[in-house]
C-alpha cells in the first residue's frame, strides 16, 4: 500500500512519475556500548545486580528505528523530513538511500540517490584539493569527471586558495561549504541532505537553495532532514512528520510543519 | 499525537495500488538488496580509481602528522629489525640452522608485518568505516582491499630498506631476487582475502577484535620467524602442520627468493599459490554473502 498524492502547493506546479516508492519500510540497526535500562524497583538485588553488569557485559542494543513508514515521492519534489531528535529522520532516509537494509518492507528508487554524507569519506589530513578527488571518487565519478568539475566545486564551496591546505586547517563554515559542493558535484537524481544546512551563512544558503532548485528543475527528488521547521518551509514544499520510527503526517509544508510546530509545545497555552 | 492514528490510516490504505507493481510501472529498482556476483565484480572495477584513492590517502595520512613526515615509512621498519636483532640474534640466540641470520630475520619481521597489519586493519576496514557505510554506494568489499593495498603501499618503501640489509649481510643479487616480486604478489592476494573474511567476521561479532590479535600474536610465534621451523621441529606431523600452514609458506617463500641459502621449491610456490586463491576466493564469497547488511552495524 502506498501514499495518496501529496496535494498543496508542489502539487500544484507540475508534478512528474513516481521516483521513490516506500512500502511499509521497517529498520533496525545494532547499537554499541550501551543497554537500555529496563527499570525494575520490585526485582531483587541479585537480579538487579546482573541486570546492572549487563550493561558492561552484553552493552548492544537492537534499535528499531523505522517502523511501518510508506510514501511516495515523485521528480521535481523537495521533501522535508521533520521529527524531534531520535525520531528516526536519518535513520529513515538512509534506508531510503539504500545504505541500511530494509528489516521488512522495501524501497524502490530512480535513479541514483546521493546522502550528503560525503564527509565520511574525507580525511582531514589531507588537502582540499586530494579531498576533492577522494569524495568525487567515493560518490561514483570518474577521475576525468572530478577533475573537469574540480574549479566549478572550488568556486561553489568558495575557499579559495585554501584548496591547498589540510583541510583540517579550515572553519567549521568552510569543511561545511566544500562538503556540500562535493555532494552536488555528483549531480544525483535524489539528493537527500541530513541537517547540513545548519552550518554555513546566509550567502551560502542561498547558493544551497539555488543547487537545491537545479536539482529538482532537472526532475530530480531531493530530502531534507532537519528538525527546524524553519529551514524545511523554506526549501520544500512537502514534509513529513516523522515521531518515534512513524509517519505521523504527510503533506503540504506548512500543515506538516504547523501540526509539529504545535506538538513541540504542548505545555504552553495557545497564544491569543 | 491526535493525528497519528488518522495519519497512519490515510498512509496505509492509499489508493491501494501495490506498491511493486507501482515501482515497476515506473522503472524504479529496489535499494538495499544484495547485487548478483557479476553486478559486484563489475561494480568493484568501476570503482577501482576510488579504491586506490582512498589506499593512498590512507598511508600518506598516517605519517603526515610529524616532521619527518613520510621517511618515517623507512625508519620504522629499520627501527624494528633493529630491537629484533638484539632480543633474537643477540640476547636469546634462536639462530640454529641458519647462517645469514640476519637476513632471516628481517625477511621474517618485514614480511610478517606486513600481513598481520594487513589483517588488523582489514579486520576494522567496516567498522571502523561505518560512517562512510551508512553514507555512501560502493561495493563494501572496497574497504578490505584498500586496507591491504594501503599497507602494501606503506610496506614498499620498507623493502628498499630490506633489499639494503641483505647486501650488507653479504648476499649477492641473483636471477631468484626477480622471484621476489610474485612472491610478494601471492602474500599480498592471501592477505586481501584473509582481510575479507575477518572483515566479516568482526562486522558480525565485534568482540573478535579483541582475539585477532592474540591469534596474530600466536602466529608470529610458530611461523617461524624468529627461528627455522625445519630446524628446531624436524620431519614430524606437527612440524608438517606448521610448516605448511600460509604464513610459515609465504615466509619460506620469499627466503627462498631472496637468501642464498635456502633453496627454491616447487611444493611451496604450489602451497604459496592454493592458500592465495583458497583465501582470495572463497574470502570474497564470504564477504559479498552479507553486503546488504553491512551498514547495519
Amino acid at each position: 500500500m502506498v501514499a495518496a498524492e501529496a496535494t498543496g502547493p508542489v502539487a500544484e506546479e507540475e508534478l512528474g512519475d513516481p521516483s521513490v516508492v516506500v512500502d511499509d519500510l521497517h529498520v533496525t540497526y545494532r547499537l554499541y556500548g550501551g543497554r537500555r535500562h529496563v527499570a525494575d524497583d520490585d526485582a531483587s538485588r541479585l537480579a538487579r545486580l546482573v541486570s546492572r553488569s549487563r550493561n558492561h557485559l552484553g552493552g548492544v542494543t537492537e534499535v528499531h528505528a523505522v517502523r511501518g513508514v510508506s510514501f511516495v515521492a515523485r521528480h521535481g519534489e523537495a521533501i522535508g523530513i521533520i521529527g524531534r531528535n531520535g525520531s528516526g529522520k536519518s535513520t529513515l532516509l538512509r534506508a531510503v538511500a539504500g545504505l541500511l537494509p530494509p528489516a521488512s518492507g522495501a524501497v524502490y528508487v530512480a535513479g541514483r540517490t546521493a546522502l550528503l554524507g560525503v564527509s565520511a569519506a574525507l580525511m582531514k589530513d589531507l588537502t582540499g584539493e586530494r579531498n576533492i578527488m577522494l569524495g568525487g571518487l567515493a560518490l561514483g565519478l570518474s577521475p576525468q569527471q572530478v577533475r573537469a568539475r574540480f574549479d566549478d566545486v572550488v568556486e561553489f564551496a568558495g575557499i579559495g586558495d585554501s584548496v591547498h591546505l589540510p583541510m583540517s586547517s579550515y572553519s567549521s563554515g568552510m569543511g561545511a561549504r566544500l562538503r556540500f559542493a562535493i555532494s552536488a558535484s555528483a549531480a544525483p537524481d535524489i539528493l537527500m541532505i541530513d541537517e547540513a544546512l545548519a552550518t554555513g551563512d546566509a550567502e551560502f544558503r542561498a547558493r544551497s537553495q539555488d543547487k537545491i532548485d537545479e536539482i529538482r528543475e532537472q526532475a530530480g527528488t531531493v530530502f531534507l532532514v532537519s528538525h527546524s521547521d524553519a529551514t524545511v518551509r523554506a526549501m520544500c514544499g512537502r514534509a513529513l512528520w516523522v515521531d518515534k520510527g512513524r509517519l505521523v503526517r504527510d503533506g503540504p509544508v506548512d500543515e506538516v510543519c504547523d501540526a509539529y510546530k504545535r506538538s513541540a509545545k504542548p505545555r504552553r497555552p495557545p497564544a491569543r | 499525537m491526535t493525528h497519528s492514528s488518522q495519519a497512519t490510516a490515510a498512509v496505509g490504505d492509499g489508493d491501494g495500488v501495490d506498491a511493486a507493481a507501482l515501482a515497476a510501472r515506473y522503472g524504479l529498482h529496489r535499494v538495499g538488496t544484495r547485487p548478483s556476483l557479476r553486478t559486484y565484480l563489475r561494480q568493484m572495477w568501476e570503482r577501482r580509481h576510488f579504491i586506490a584513492a582512498l589506499a593512498s590517502s590512507n598511508a600518506y595520512s598516517r605519517n603526515q602528522n610529524n616532521y619527518l613526515g613520510q621517511l618515517w615509512a623507512i625508519l620504522n621498519p629499520l627501527f624494528l629489525a633493529g630491537v629484533y636483532l638484539l632480543v633474537f640474534g643477540v640476547l636469546l640466540g634462536t639462530r640454529g640452522g641458519v647462517d645469514n641470520y640476519v637476513g632471516f630475520l628481517t625477511v621474517g619481521i618485514f614480511m610478517f608485518t606486513f600481513a598481520s597489519t594487513s589483517l588488523m586493519s582489514g579486520a576494522k576496514s567496516i567498522t571502523s568505516n561505518i560512517g562512510m557505510v551508512r553514507a555512501l554506494h560502493f561495493p563494501r568489499a572496497a574497504l578490505p582491499v584498500a586496507a591491504v593495498l594501503a599497507e602494501l603501499a606503506t610496506v614498499l618503501p620498507a623493502l628498499a630498506v630490506l633489499l639494503g640489509i641483505l647486501l650488507a649481510t653479504g648476499e649477492r643479487p641473483t636471477w631468484s631476487w626477480l622471484a621476489f616480486v610474485p612472491a610478494l604478489l601471492l602474500l599480498y592476494v592471501f592477505s586481501t582475502g584473509a582481510a575479507f573474511v575477518a572483515a566479516r567476521l568482526v562486522v558480525g561479532s565485534r568482540d573478535l577484535l579483541n582475539l585477532i590479535p592474540l591469534a596474530l600474536r600466536l602466529a608470529r610465534y610458530v611461523s617461524g620467524v624468529f627461528f627455522s621451523i625445519q630446524h628446531y621441529t624436524g620431519d614430524n606431523p606437527l612440524g608438517l602442520l606448521l610448516e605448511y600452514q600460509p604464513l610459515a609458506v609465504y615466509l619460506s617463500l620469499v627466503r627462498s627468493c631472496l637468501l642464498a641459502e635456502v633453496p627454491q621449491s616447487a611444493l611451496l610456490w604450489g602451497f604459496g599459490a592454493g592458500w592465495a586463491l583458497l583465501f582470495a576466493i572463497g574470502g570474497f564469497l564470504l564477504f559479498w554473502q552479507r553486503e546488504e547488511s553491512y551498514g547495519r552495524g
